[in-house]
């Protein structure tokens, strides 16, 4: 693994014809606010993919977004547990787990219990569980480091690795979150931004196929806002795809250059 | 879970593309909702509420806690949602577990706002008693009694009635403590403050089955959705929190179509449960 030198990555950012109006005060008292990394407000981090983490899994990823550091493993398809009922489509069993040390304060990522669901439900619409009956895929997710927007991170990268895993899927699922802080939408928020932001949207979609597997929002949004945000989210998982893409290519190239 | 023939699947599907549901209503139509406010005492705050056959309990208890050194101005609420085998066989054991923490979460997402707060349902600042000392902590618990469909705003609805009918003892600081101590406290139980609940939001899930979505789905209906949208609005038509069940994906339009959609029917329960609120509260006073 990892015989090429990591390749420069590149951040990407949303098509510009949204932000027109880019506001440039931050709670309207802060003027020269900037991201603690030093982004633009709708400027996402640079996405780092890396296919068969794990040699013992059917298939894995590794992807790195800023400090934000996760590896997914995928098992199977493999036989039914025994009490499972018979099932002509296949089963989905997703989990994601935290590192004690992922987080600032040890073992705080457990808070996130919900995460496990949220995969499954990102993923469930983007497999053809009807290819492999009677059988079930197991995903699990380790957030290794924490550094906000985590379940975005855990999801694209599952996608890809299921990908890698040789699982039928309709399309790759790429998830971007952004969060509201007063006035100003900002995506892909690190963690220091994520425990002051108002609220928060986050959108799993299937790019190709123009379709929303999962949407969550907290906060108080209006309905201008959410379409704002999920106009940026959307066009965020279409370049974020992209990059899933060209590093599935690149290890298909490497495979068959052995 | 629900056992259906493909002839019944199909009258469902097909009443539904026509606007008339099995039980007569259109697709935007919900059924019947009773409130009865204050039915478990040893709450500071519960009441019940019926949609139809589906029938909920949320109860209120506030203990004195300390408040999270991360945020020592406000107070803490946690939700959680109990599925009784009582309801269904199924929920027996761990059965219940899976459905517990999917409804208890989409509660806390849709009733607790972000993480600063704002959008939340209950102001946390109005439970310090004493700061960075003292501060009520609420439990807020539901229980499912009966399960006939649309649990979630079912409970939604209890929570906002159960909130209304809570009184939170006023709380005398003795003196002043050391900086390190914790302050003497002399909990009233005659005086009681009434929660302002009227930010409180209402909870409208959205079941899309075949091309259209209907509001308060029953169970037979919720076997046969695509994919569900539950969003909660509160009384400016601002939406505080959403969730999606089910996996199958879902064009962007059709997403921002139901909430509009889910705005103009929240507008309606909310004032719907407002009356009834108000109605169970004079009825317990008679």
């Amino acid at each position: 693994m990892a015989k090429k030198a990591t390749p420069t990555t590149t951040t990407y950012s949303p098509s510009p014809t949204v932000h027109k109006t880019r506001p440039s005060l931050f709670r309207t008292d802060d003027v020269n606010w900037v991201r603690p990394d030093g982004r633009g407000f709708h400027q996402c981090r640079p996405a780092f993919f890396r296919t068969g983490a794990v040699n013992a899994a059917s298939g894995s990823a590794y992807a790195e977004f800023g400090n934000t550091k996760v590896i997914v493993s995928v098992f199977g398809p493999r036989e039914s547990k025994k009490a499972m009922m018979y099932s002509d489509i296949g089963r989905l069993n997703c989990s994601v787990s935290y590192t004690t040390f992922s987080t600032p304060v040890r073992g705080q990522g457990s808070e996130n219990k919900d995460f496990s669901s949220m995969l499954h439900k990102s993923l469930e619409g983007a497999i053809i569980l009807e290819s492999f009956p009677k059988t079930t895929v197991d995903v699990f997710a380790l957030v290794l480091e924490s550094g906000g927007s985590d379940l975005p991170v855990v999801i694209s990268c599952a996608s890809l690795a299921l990908a890698d895993a040789g699982i039928m899927l309709y399309d790759l699922v790429a998830s971007v979150s952004v969060s509201c802080f007063g006035k100003n939408l900002l995506i892909d928020t690190v963690l220091e931004e994520e425990n002051y932001q108002d609220g928060s949207l986050m959108i799993t979609c299937m790019p190709s196929r123009y379709e929303v597997t999962q949407l969550t929002i907290t906060g108080e949004w209006t309905t201008s806002k959410i379409n704002e945000g999920m106009q940026l989210c959307l066009d965020a998982s279409c370049k974020l795809v992209e990059i899933m893409r060209s590093c599935l290519k690149e290890s298909a190239v490497t495979i068959s250059e052995e | 879970m629900v056992g259906l023939s493909t002839g019944e699947k199909l009258f469902i599907q097909a009443g539904i593309a026509q606007d008339l549901r099995t039980d007569g209503r259109g697709r935007l139509t919900y059924r019947p909702i009773s409130i009865e406010t204050d039915v478990i005492s040893q709450a500071n705050g519960s009441a019940r509420v019926r949609m139809g056959g589906t029938e909920v309990i949320a109860t209120v208890k506030a203990e004195l806690g300390r408040p999270n050194p991360m945020q020592p101005d406000k107070g803490k609420v946690s939700i959680s949602v109990d599925c009784s085998p009582t309801a269904e066989p199924a929920f027996e054991g761990r059965g219940g577990e899976e459905l517990s923490t999917e409804l208890s979460i989409a509660l806390e997402r849709c009733l607790l706002g972000g993480k600063s707060g704002s959008g939340a349902g209950i102001d946390l600042s109005s439970l310090i008693v004493v700061e960075g000392k003292l501060c009520w902590d609420l439990y807020i618990e539901g229980l499912v009694v009966s399960s006939e469909g649309n649990l979630l705003d079912a409970l939604g609805a209890a929570i906002k009635a159960a909130l209304s009918n809570t009184g939170i003892p006023k709380v005398h600081v003795a003196a002043e403590a050391l900086d390190n101590e914790q302050p003497e406290v002399d909990v009233s139980d005659e005086e009681f403050l009434q929660f302002d609940t009227s930010g409180v939001p209402a909870i409208v899930t959205l079941t899309k089955v075949g091309k259209h979505y209907i509001v308060d789905a029953t169970l037979e209906e919720e076997s046969q959705m695509s994919s569900a949208v539950s969003i909660s609005i509160d009384r400016h038509g601002h939406i505080c929190g959403l969730t999606k069940r089910g996996g199958v994906g879902v064009d962007p339009s059709i997403i921002l179509d139901m909430i509009s959609v889910g705005k103009h029917v929240s507008e309606e329960l909310l004032n719907k449960l407002d009356s009834e609120i108000v109605a169970a509260e004079a009825d317990e006073e008679e």
